[in-house]
């Protein structure tokens, strides 16, 4: 938008918001015919919910217990990812005998562990770490295996014609130039894992009575099925949206940090 | 030589192209003021220095841009889009990926304006024929990343003839080939243009290269552009005999030509590499 | 750094024997693993071994239950995939082609792609309540983005040229975009398609654990609750299983339709 002036550029702004707003008003106006005792979610209720929920401090503690959650599920799953990603990308050997245990547990979505996961982890955050952790190790794996894969060999055939150490190469050599896709990889798995624990903390909040998990997840499942407040699932929903994009501009930017060199 | 009375097949007049970039606002003159008439039945090559416009004039000529000034007639009408009337051989052969040689080389007959008063048995002669005639017979079924450059060239070729065009409009095709398959190319590209027909069955065609040589083999006449603006130098008359597939690189003449046009680009394609001028000037040469 | 030089085998059939060997060969590690485990554990409620699953699944699987589990979720996923499929893919075209119209839909689409499927469980619960619908709408909805943004991608990334060599046929409008951008966005597209079944296949699972009395993710939810743990394994297999041959059966789609494209959305 550089070479448009301050006029086309107010123009620009409007054509970006009249839908969304158009929705909403509409959205509104259905709301407002509606008897007044009726659950449906409305634009301006929800605001007022919002603004309830933030002055309790309830909501921004349960974001940052699913934040919490998920950055250390990330965490783990990275470190294993990374690594393991590294060997195999590295190996032939590792990677042939990985490969089909690998690709049979992908098809097995992070919710489908889910039931194995409460029967060994119980109803609480090691659970809710579990599937993240799972969710993200495979975004992280297979980008990191194929950012290894596209390291030209010359590099590393040149490195070792200098005699330079194995563990030096991987460090200096592969990792360097894996790094675009295994940021690429992290980023991905940030989303799923967001994704994640949203539905793990859901479904255990469903199984375990809306007791003790914590996290939005788990307050949307309360909000549902024991104090039914339709408008707070929206808040919830919305807070989903919202950090969810943060976390992927956050990750864009730290990718550009440390990847100058790409375009 | 060129006779005036009978009407130009293809008349630029004036034609000027300026091009406005959208960040800077600024403007560069890619074509200033270029005239020139080309007769039915001619094969003219154009050739300049990197920049001087010729893929611009050609792009024109077909229709797929739109002079800043100036008018580009063909027939006496003037030019104002693309039509299967001039058809283009572009540099990179812009094959369909997703079609076969036959169905790429039947593309313009099927979809397009060309086969429109055939019927469809009528339609799957041509494409058979010309597929034949570019000697790729048996390949039909064949996908365009299945096949070597040279055969993408010759199913683009095959493509152009197919839809029968009145002018052939040709941007450096022969470019992306080695040397070898270049020079079988050419001859090729010669007997399909009508090398050994009468001058009024053969087609018009307008042939970009880089190559000199290429183009004072080919060509009647060769338009030698400069660049920053890409004008008109001089058009030379190649006087070789025909048909010239095989003889004409041993003309006597043919240096010479080449020399007199490389001559008139010399500088400005040192200058184009960023190379020194001085070098431009040519050695001396030890005799005897 | 051994990138392994080691050569596999010459011919294609040596290559693909020695693949079945070494996956073979993986597999039974992970059972032996798996069988330690469990003989270490001591619980069968937590871990059965793989024979006890393994019986398990047959037995399922003679009965029928699989079956009839298995074939609602995916009839589901058809459903919710042609839909995603017939909304989104005009609606990308629509966008690709025309900067207007991305401007003003862009944004909403932005807007809502960050809320994940997931999300929209509670509320979609309360509109739809549980049954057949619930699934099938947070499946359309999760696999909309994915079909979406690479149809718009897809017809974005159309070679100029080709459509430039198409004019000079005397292509028309509508021919051009039928013959020209259609089959030049198609491979992109059928990625979109693929993404947007894996997503749609992890977020059934979901769907119906919580939201659905029938399909694969509500039986194995329910078998633990009945604590038959090697019954929830056999589902689980089953979900990984169906999941894997349904995206063969796309890869075959893709291989159908494009076949000029080398299956990662790169046209030659």
């Amino acid at each position: 938008m550089t070479n448009m002036n301050a006029g086309q550029r107010a123009a620009a702004w409007g054509r970006k918001l009249v839908l969304p707003v158009l929705l909403i008003a509409a959205w509104q106006f259905w709301a407002s015919t509606l008897p007044t005792g009726s659950p449906a979610p409305a634009p301006l209720k929800v605001l007022q919910t919002l603004g309830d929920l933030l002055s309790t401090g309830s909501l921004l503690s349960a974001t940052v217990q699913s934040l919490g959650r998920v950055v250390l599920g990330f965490a783990m799953a990275s470190v294993l990812g990374i690594a393991l990603g590294l060997m195999m990308g590295a190996s032939q050997a590792v990677r042939e005998n990985l490969d089909p245990i690998i690709e049979s547990f992908r098809p097995i979505a992070p919710m489908a562990i889910l039931p194995i996961a409460i029967l060994w982890l119980g109803t609480g955050t090691p659970t809710a770490l579990a599937i993240v952790a799972y969710a993200s190790f495979f975004p992280v794996l297979i980008n990191t295996v194929h950012g290894v894969s596209r390291v030209d060999r010359k590099l590393v055939l040149a490195s070792r014609t200098m005699g330079i150490s194995r563990w030096t190469i991987l460090t200096r050599v592969v990792l360097p130039g894996a790094l675009p896709s295994i940021l690429l990889g992290t980023r991905l798995a940030m989303g799923v894992a967001w994704t994640a624990i949203i539905a793990a903390e859901l479904a255990v909040g469903a199984k375990s009575g809306g007791g003790g998990s914590g996290g939005i997840g788990q307050m949307m499942f309360v909000f549902y099925a024991y104090n039914i407040d339709l408008n707070a699932i929206v808040v919830c929903m919305a807070v989903v949206g919202v950090v969810a994009l943060l976390i992927d501009q956050l990750f864009r930017l730290v990718e550009k940090r440390l990847i100058p060199w790409k375009a | 030589m060129s006779d005036n009375t009978p009407s130009p097949k293809l008349r630029l007049s004036g034609v000027t192209k300026s091009f406005l970039a959208p960040r800077t606002g600024l403007s560069t003159l890619a074509v200033a003021e270029m005239s020139l008439d080309i007769q039915t039945g001619e094969f003219i090559c154009i050739v300049g220095p990197s920049g001087c416009g010729k893929s611009t004039v050609l792009n024109m000529i077909a229709g797929l841009d739109v002079p800043t000034a100036g008018v580009i007639q063909k027939d006496g009408q003037a030019v104002t889009g693309p039509g299967a009337d001039r058809g283009v051989m572009f540099q990179d052969y812009a094959l369909m990926p997703w079609q076969t040689v036959e169905g790429n080389v039947g593309f313009g007959l099927r979809h397009g304006t060309p086969g429109q008063h055939l019927n469809k048995t009528q339609r799957n002669q041509r494409i058979a024929h010309f597929i034949d005639l570019v000697g790729l017979r048996g390949s039909e079924h064949k996908y365009p990343h299945q096949l070597s450059g040279g055969m993408r060239q010759r199913v683009a070729l095959a493509r152009l003839l197919a839809n029968g065009p009145d002018i052939l409009l040709l941007d450096e095709p022969l470019g992306a080939l080695d040397a070898q398959t270049r020079l079988i190319l050419q001859a090729e590209l010669l007997r399909i243009w009508g090398e050994t027909a009468p001058v009024t069955e053969r087609k018009t065609a307008i042939f970009i290269t880089h190559d000199i040589e290429e183009a004072v083999l080919l060509a009647d006449r060769v338009v030698v552009m400069s660049t920053n603006p890409g004008r008109v130098r001089e058009v030379v008359t190649i006087d070789l005999p025909r048909p010239r597939a095989g003889k004409a690189r041993t003309h006597p003449r043919f240096g010479v030509l080449v020399e007199h046009i490389w001559s008139l680009i010399r500088d400005e394609a040192y200058r184009a590499i960023g190379g020194d001028e001085s070098l431009a000037k040519p050695t001396e040469e030890a005799t005897a | 750094m051994g990138m392994a030089m080691t050569t596999s085998a010459g011919s294609p059939v040596l290559r693909s024997y020695r693949t079945l060997w070494v996956s073979l060969r993986s597999f039974a590690v992970f059972f032996a693993l798996w069988w330690l485990l469990h003989w270490w554990n001591g619980n069968p409620l937590q871990l059965p071994s793989p024979l006890k699953v393994f019986e398990a699944l047959w037995g399922l699987l003679r009965e029928g239950e699989i079956a009839e589990h298995a074939s609602v979720s995916t009839l589901r996923m058809l459903l919710a995939l042609s839909l995603s499929i017939l909304v989104a893919v005009p609606l990308g075209f629509w966008m690709g082609l025309s900067r207007l119209a991305e401007e003003f839909i862009d944004p909403l689409v932005e807007m809502l792609r960050p809320i994940s499927g997931i999300a929209w469980l509670p509320l979609a619960l309360f509109i739809f309540g549980v049954g057949d619908t619930l699934p099938v709408f947070i499946m359309f909805y999760v696999g909309f983005f994915p079909i979406l943004l690479n149809t718009v991608a897809g017809v974005r990334q159309t070679d100029a040229r080709l459509l430039a060599a198409a004019r000079t046929m005397g292509i028309g409008r509508w021919p051009l975009l039928v013959h020209v951008l259609v089959p030049s966005a198609l491979p992109t597209v059928m990625v979109g398609i693929r993404l947007a079944f894996a997503a749609s296949w992890a977020a059934i699972v979901a769907a119906e654990l919580i939201g659905s009395p029938t399909g694969l993710g509500f039986a194995i939810e329910w078998y633990r609750q009945m604590l038959m743990t090697p019954k929830v394994f056999a589902f689980i297999l089953a979900i990984g299983v169906v999941g894997y041959v349904c995206d063969l059966g796309l890869r075959s789609l893709q291989r159908r339709l494009t076949p000029w494209a080398d299956g990662t959305g790169a046209s030659s």
